[in-house]
């Protein structure tokens, strides 16, 4: 038993690294569509890696090893954290008890260095992002404890794998619990990996983006882990999302696995939708609108055990 | 026990040293070398105690050592040792530069005894002797620069805070003393039934030792004392001192209870408010000690937290909830001492070298000495909290202490505990804002003022360094530590419990992942240098836009940074912005200036000041100039005092 759980464990990563460039493929494909334009090919992602991959790598005047080593700490944790997500109805590589606070605080680690390489160029556009991202991330920390903590405290499970285990959907309440639960999720997905309306990666103007600005000066096999690793931060995210409807699914590995990938075509054509149809929020109503999403977070919370 | 008396001789030995040299620098090397063995000769005894897992109780009548104690004594010799090899290269310096040094090396020595004695002091009048020497020895430490302003008035709200601090304590012990007829610490017990008593005994005990420590509404004299202290002073402040007030909440927690579990939740309250409003605070100075002052407010937040859960657990007792709560509580104290040295005593290095504390003007200073800022680093992210370091272990206990709480109360407490738990994650969220501004505005982008030298010696590497040593040895392998936790938790402090709730988390797995984390880093960083070095790699100017006079001036400042995080609680921070702007073609006199003051000390301690002083001047009968009016009546009262006790016996 042990060992079919760390293949298929290994599996799921596997497979999270490998497909996790297709998924922003996907999304940006579907986008073009829906604006009337072809885009470019699925797999662009994969040929903008390949040639990132070959390219000189140039650093900053001014900087120092802390944006030689900030691009691998970040691939390092994002990896981590993907090693701890459940996929299909795989029990990820790692898993204990507490490893939601783990998942939680080793993101913090990478964001921690990624803020720090970005002041470590001297330029006042990386400041701006750097500022940002300290800023939004404040009040996203909040939001992950509102939703899926909430799940930890109501389930008395702590890891993240025995959190979705114990999603039942028969009970209306509690579907409807999840729902806005996913929502909330949702939304702070599009703030951690930086899409619209909260930041817009591909606007052509340095003042008015977060995530793109604090790697401005990035180029080579750094640019290349920094982009990587941003791929794979949007696919833990869909997979976090994901895992909300477990029970829809089959408890059969292979069909399960299928039924999670479908779903996850599914939230990226509403990931699609969503930024085709919104434009951009302006820097000073994100807090609001993340607080927007602690707040249904709280709500739902309070709502959820008075009607128990 | 013996080895423990003849490391405080030892030490006692070190103050003839400044005595019998004539020589400042012969006199300073001789007796930091002594104490430094007697504190290494202490530090065995409480390492081979804590190890046993056998508390000693030896009872002098005046002297106790306890888990406890014993685990305290861990936590200041630990942090003495590391600082005692800073103070004499600070004292060097100060030595080279002609100040006089011979005092405050006596001070230091005086403290260090002190602050020991405090912690094995069984009878309470004892407690109470050390208990001022260790306040009056680090006053006087504190205002080695007496000529300054900022220095008189920022020692003298920490002389008052110590006066008040040991008013509430001598009401505590006279009650206590009153109830079970007994001076000594171990004898006293009372049980919740007595009522009120109770209740004024804990409002005694929190007020007095909660000031000490640097709760939120009585923290108004850590960030006053701590930026105009000399850095070894601050250091052992903030690591140790500040932590004897843990200290004595703990101790009242092992006379009075199981507590109220209101009272779990004063507490648990409380030290939210320090925790978030601290780190609030902390973004918007500029003043590097300030900022870490602050911090320290954050995280006697944090261990308090663990001591309200722990509380709460005593309410309904949970044992398993107790030695969550107060096993976190214990270690973030002992990690909080660590790094918290570590990063006053990089803060001293730094204004040594540079002359100032205003961040402001710093930065570039990686390209300088890349250990330093290293080490200065370590600190940082340990006490944010994050990932592979020990401030992340500590802060994982409390968490497990919410989520079994939440499992073991049942009833409205998940919700609560939820609340809780996002409460500090909000607060590591504003730490990591908080650490990466300090950090990137001091050492990272290039310098914004010159720096011709910048010099760290050999005895500053080797006191932070074995600082930033225990930092990651426990934040990799915290089980040793997490069993001398256990075993004090086991000893006398909850009831003797068969239970391995922190034993039985999955410490094995953290190492592994966080050994993991490391290993597969190297091996990436290894495999993009070899990458870089295949498609070519060089250095070149930052992007300006197409703009070519780029200058250090205009990086991003700490304030700006800071700015978006600050407008938001603008009110509770009393942050200003001073803008003078003028309409005319050449700007002349334009300026812009930010400053935050502390909302307690603005709005209640210094008005209600003004105002106590004005009642007082209205019932002032005697009005002399001449201060021996003043002794003879201080003297008349005692004898009044003594003649009515007399009596009344």
């Amino acid at each position: 038993m042990e060992i079919i759980n760390i293949i298929q464990g290994a599996i799921s990563l596997l497979l999270i690294l490998a497909l996790a460039p297709m998924l922003v493929g996907i999304v940006n494909k579907q986008k073009a569509v829906f604006t009337g334009r072809i885009g470019a090919p699925i797999l662009q992602p994969y040929y903008d890696l390949k040639r990132l991959f070959r390219k000189e790598t140039i650093n900053a005047n001014s900087s120092s090893m802390i944006s030689r080593i900030s691009p691998v700490i970040n691939i390092v944790t994002v990896i981590l954290a993907a090693a701890m997500l459940p996929v299909g109805f795989a029990k990820p590589l790692i898993s204990f008890n507490g490893d939601i606070i783990v998942f939680a605080y080793i993101l913090g680690l990478a964001r921690f260095f990624q803020i720090l390489a970005a002041m470590d160029i001297g330029s006042s556009f990386e400041g701006m992002g750097a500022s940002r991202e300290a800023t939004f991330a404040v009040f996203a920390e909040p939001i992950f404890f509102f939703t899926i903590g909430s799940i930890a405290f109501i389930s008395n499970y702590t890891s993240i794998y025995d959190i979705y285990q114990s999603i039942r959907l028969d009970n209306l309440s509690f579907i409807i619990f999840i729902i806005v639960c996913s929502t909330s999720v949702s939304i702070l997905a599009i703030t951690e990996c930086s899409r619209m309306p909260v930041d817009d990666p591909n606007t052509h103007l340095e003042l008015t983006m977060i995530h793109e600005v604090m790697i401005l000066d990035n180029s080579g096999i750094d640019l290349f882990l920094y982009q990587y690793s941003s791929y794979i931060k949007l696919a833990i995210y869909a997979i976090l999302e994901t895992s909300f409807f477990y029970p829809l699914g089959v408890k059969n590995y292979p069909l399960g696995l299928l039924i999670f990938i479908v779903i996850i075509l599914f939230l990226s054509v509403a990931l699609a939708l969503a930024e085709t149809i919104t434009a951009r929020f302006k820097l000073k109503s994100i807090p609001q609108y993340l607080l927007f999403a602690t707040a249904i977070g709280i709500l739902n919370l309070l709502i959820y055990t008075f009607t128990k | 026990m013996n080895l423990l008396f003849l490391g405080l001789i030892i030490q006692i030995l070190s103050i003839f040293g400044i005595a019998f040299f004539k020589n400042d620098r012969k006199a300073s090397a001789i007796s930091h070398i002594i104490l430094i063995i007697g504190i290494a000769v202490g530090l065995t005894f409480t390492i081979q105690n804590l190890m046993q897992g056998v508390p000693s109780f030896v009872n002098y009548n005046l002297f106790r050592v306890d888990a406890l104690s014993s685990y305290f004594l861990l936590i200041i010799q630990l942090v003495s040792i590391p600082t005692s090899i800073y103070s004499y290269s600070y004292l060097k310096h100060h030595i080279d530069k002609g100040d006089k040094v011979r005092s405050n090396l006596l001070f230091f020595i005086v403290m260090l005894i002190s602050t020991q004695l405090v912690v094995i002091a069984d009878n309470a009048i004892f407690f109470l002797v050390c208990w001022e020497l260790m306040s009056m020895s680090s006053y006087l430490g504190m205002i080695m620069e007496k000529e300054k302003k900022e220095v008189q008035s920022g020692s003298f709200y920490y002389l008052i805070a110590c006066h008040a601090i040991v008013l509430f304590l001598y009401v505590f012990f006279l009650l206590l003393h009153h109830q079970t007829n007994s001076w000594l610490i171990s004898d006293f017990h009372i049980s919740p039934k007595t009522g009120n008593l109770f209740i004024i005994l804990y409002a005694l005990s929190l007020i007095g030792f909660g000031t000490k420590a640097g709760f939120m509404p009585f923290h108004v004299w850590l960030p006053k004392a701590h930026p105009i202290a000399p850095t070894v002073f601050s250091a052992f402040l903030s690591g140790v001192i500040i932590k004897m007030g843990i200290y004595g909440i703990l101790r009242t927690f092992q006379i009075l209870n199981p507590t109220p579990e209101w009272l779990g939740w004063v507490v648990l309250g409380v030290s939210m408010i320090s925790a978030i409003f601290g780190v609030w605070y902390a973004l918007a100075q500029h003043d590097i000690k300030k900022l870490l002052a602050y911090h320290s407010i954050e995280n006697i937040g944090i261990i308090g937290i663990g001591i309200g859960i722990g509380f709460i657990g005593s309410a309904y007792h949970s044992l398993p909830v107790q030695i969550l709560g107060f096993g976190g509580a214990l270690l973030h104290t002992l990690n909080h001492a660590i790094f918290k040295s570590l990063l006053f005593i990089g803060s001293g290095v730094i204004y040594q070298n540079l002359g100032t504390r205003n961040i402001e003007l710093m930065g570039g200073l990686i390209h300088k000495s890349r250990i330093f800022v290293i080490l200065f680093l370590i600190g940082s992210i340990a006490i944010c909290g994050i990932p592979p370091l020990n401030g992340f272990i500590s802060e994982f206990i409390i968490y497990n202490g919410f989520f079994r709480t939440a499992k073991e109360l049942g009833n409205y407490y998940p919700i609560i505990m939820l609340f809780s738990a996002v409460g500090l994650a909000f607060v590591g969220g504003l730490a990591v804002a908080c650490f990466t501004k300090l950090n990137s505005v001091m050492f990272l982008g290039s310098e914004r003022k010159k720096v011709d030298h910048f010099n760290v010696s050999l005895y500053d590497y080797l006191s932070m360094g074995i600082l930033a040593a225990f930092c990651i040895i426990i934040g990799f392998y915290p089980y040793p530590f997490i069993k001398i936790v256990n075993s004090v938790l086991g000893n006398g402090f909850v009831p003797f419990n068969s239970y391995s709730v922190l034993t039985n988390i999955n410490w094995l797995m953290i190492s592994l992942i966080f050994s993991g984390i490391v290993l597969v880093f190297a091996l990436l960083y290894l495999w993009k240098h070899s990458i870089q070095k295949k498609y070519g790699q060089r250095n070149s100017d930052a992007w300006g836009c197409g703009y070519e006079g780029l200058d250090p001036r205009m990086q991003y400042t700490a304030s700006s940074f800071a700015d978006e995080l600050n407008v938001i609680s603008q009110s509770v921070l009393v942050y200003q912005k001073q803008e003078v702007m003028t309409d005319r073609i050449i700007p002349v006199d334009q300026s812009f200036e930010s400053h935050s003051k502390d909302i307690i000390d603005d709005k209640f301690i210094i008005p209600g000041l003004k105002k106590l002083t004005k009642m007082i001047s209205k019932i002032k009968i005697f009005n002399y100039s001449d201060i021996r009016y003043y002794v003879a009546s201080v003297l008349i009262t005692i004898i009044i005092y003594c003649i009515i006790a007399f009596i009344w016996k």
